[in-house]
């Protein structure tokens, strides 16, 4: 299935991409093509992204990015990289948003979001599905 | 979690510099508003005492009502704001049962953070004291597995927030991320009448250092607080033993929590790598009064299943200080009333002494995520009380035998909006 049909399916029905979605999706970690970051391991990303650090491995300061609740590829980044449910992460949140600690990332409703607000930020660090990245991001490599 | 549109217009009035730096990008609004909440039903099978979730509650489970929805049912809200990348604040306001019964919304916390740089930042006002591994969130039950943490340890400190400031120091070794929070401030909270810890407790001059240490799922904390400890409803009982001269101020000066030193040392941990999980808790608190010295700690584990996360702990609380003590010595040949007095006295004295908990409880539990936002969990206790403690029960009635076993069971329902 090419991404524009997956696409167009969409349109037609949520319910039914979102199934498709769930076995497919296969997530990749974008940054702008000015930010000078190559690759992060899984625990480094983990900690962007769930708010136990604010900074890249080199010093720079990291702003993750997450797509909306409930997409396939939030889903399957955090069960990828964390090996959490959307409950956990919650759950996760909650803990920190219930003292004013911190708030979740900011999120993007799809991936064309994501790619937008990366690209002209260095900083901005999101994920995508595979078949959405284009000249607009650079894909970040995971260490195992 | 809503974003209030009001929050963009006053973004946009305050800094259009800021935005216009980074056009086309949606900003996050000002203001956020959270809120979380639990429906609980708890039943005891002891009916002669009330099994209780904290030490600040007016009426349980198993005397009060034979199921009562009043042990952990909350709900909480709470609004965030961003003025700044620097500076921020935080109000919540919960609504829980109260020493007197009722339901009045309280503050949980309101302070204002302003952060120095990401990893280091002062607070002022109402804020978390955070004795513990999950003070942070022990109101919020989405937050957590089981139905409530487990009270042994957690009603060590039933006191949550502090009127002060803090500062909290994040730094990054590697891969390993260390803070260091120090706080200062005056806590207090009035508790139920109809019991031996009745009116007012309240400590002053609260002083706190506490470290968290997190490397990947794993986290450690430790925590070291002082305070000076007064805990008005023991008055009667001071002032009636200043009565018998030198005797009696040596007793009163000795177990009367009067600005006393009070201290609580903790070590928690926790590793939870996504599928299962282990936590531990060890702490001990000294209130150098009658209340005694008390130490408790609790191991849980769980391995998540798809959307159910059945779990296991296991729970102990014991008595590190004299538990009774012979009082005053009357001679024989004093007047009847006063050797009555005395005894009195004495047994008050006993029964505040042995009220402090002796107990171990063995808990087993299910979590359901069944819905966005939403979990069910059943949690069946069977504590084992020392011989002549209570336990954590309160609301002791006359022919209630110290010492037994009681079973509670719980079904709660947690959500967040």
């Amino acid at each position: 299935m090419s991404p524009l049909n997956r696409k167009t399916l969409c349109a037609l029905s949520s319910a039914l991409c979102f199934g498709a979605g769930n076995a497919m999706a296969d997530v990749v970690l974008v940054v702008s093509p000015r930010s000078p970051l190559v690759a992060l391991s899984s625990n480094q990303i983990t900690d962007i992204f769930l708010g136990k650090t604010s900074r890249f491995p080199n010093g720079e300061h990291a702003v993750p990015v997450d797509l909306a609740e409930g997409s396939a590829e939030r889903n399957e980044f955090y069960r990828k990289f964390a090996d959490k449910t959307p409950a956990q992460i919650k759950a996760h949140w909650s803990k920190i948003i219930f003292t004013g600690r911190g708030q979740p990332p900011r999120e993007a409703a799809h991936d064309n979001g994501v790619k937008k607000m990366v690209a002209v930020n260095p900083g901005y660090i999101g994920y995508i599905e595979r078949s959405s990245v284009d000249e607009k991001v650079r894909v970040v490599e995971v260490q195992e | 979690m809503k974003r209030h549109s009001i929050g963009v217009v006053l973004l946009a009035i305050l800094s259009c510099n800021a935005v216009a730096a980074e056009l086309a990008l949606p900003e996050p609004s000002i203001f956020s508003f959270s809120g979380y909440g639990t429906l609980g039903l708890a039943h005891s099978s002891e009916h002669k005492a009330d099994f209780v979730n904290n030490d600040l509650q007016a009426r349980g489970a198993g005397r009060s009502r034979d199921w009562s929805a009043e042990v952990d049912s909350r709900i909480g809200a709470q609004v965030s704001a961003q003025f700044t990348p620097q500076t921020s604040a935080v109000v919540q306001v919960t609504s829980e049962q109260r020493y007197d019964g009722t339901y009045a919304p309280a503050v949980e916390w309101a302070n204002i953070k302003y952060a120095v740089t990401p990893d280091f930042s002062v607070r002022a006002g109402r804020i978390v004291l955070p004795n513990f591994l999950v003070s942070d969130y022990r109101k919020v039950g989405f937050a957590n597995v089981w139905v409530r943490p487990p009270v042994e340890v957690y009603s060590l400190v039933p006191l949550t927030n502090s009127d002060g400031i803090d500062i909290s120091w994040r730094k990054r070794f590697g891969e390993v991320s260390n803070t260091v929070q120090l706080s200062y401030g005056t806590s207090s909270a009035k508790v139920p009448n109809g019991d031996m810890v009745s009116g007012e407790v309240s400590g002053k001059r609260g002083r706190g250092i506490f470290d968290t240490i997190e490397y990947g799922a794993a986290t450690l904390h430790f925590s070291y607080f002082l305070s000076d400890l007064t805990i008005g409803s023991y008055k009667p009982l001071a002032d009636g033993f200043r009565q018998f001269g030198a005797q009696g101020n040596a007793i009163t000066d000795k177990y009367d929590p009067d600005n006393k030193p009070f201290s609580f040392i903790g070590v928690g941990g926790m590793y939870d790598p996504g599928k299962w999980f282990v936590a531990g808790e060890w702490g001990v608190i000294d209130t150098n009064s009658a209340f005694g010295k008390r130490a408790a700690w609790y191991a849980s584990g769980g391995y998540r299943i798809d959307k159910f996360t059945p779990y296991v702990s296991y729970a102990r609380a014991s008595v590190k200080s004299n538990t009774s003590d012979p009082g005053l010595t009357v001679p024989p040949y004093y007047p009847l009333a006063t050797q009555q007095q005395a005894a009195a006295l004495n047994s008050k004295l006993n029964q505040v002494l042995s009220n402090a908990p002796v107990q171990e409880t063995i808990s087993l539990g299910v979590r359901w995520d069944l819905a966005r936002n939403t979990a069910l969990k059943l949690q069946y206790d069977r504590s084992n009380n020392g011989a002549g403690s209570p336990g954590t029960l309160n609301n002791v009635q006359s022919g209630f035998t110290p010492g037994g076993i009681f079973n509670v069971f719980s079904i709660t329902v947690d959500f967040l909006f």
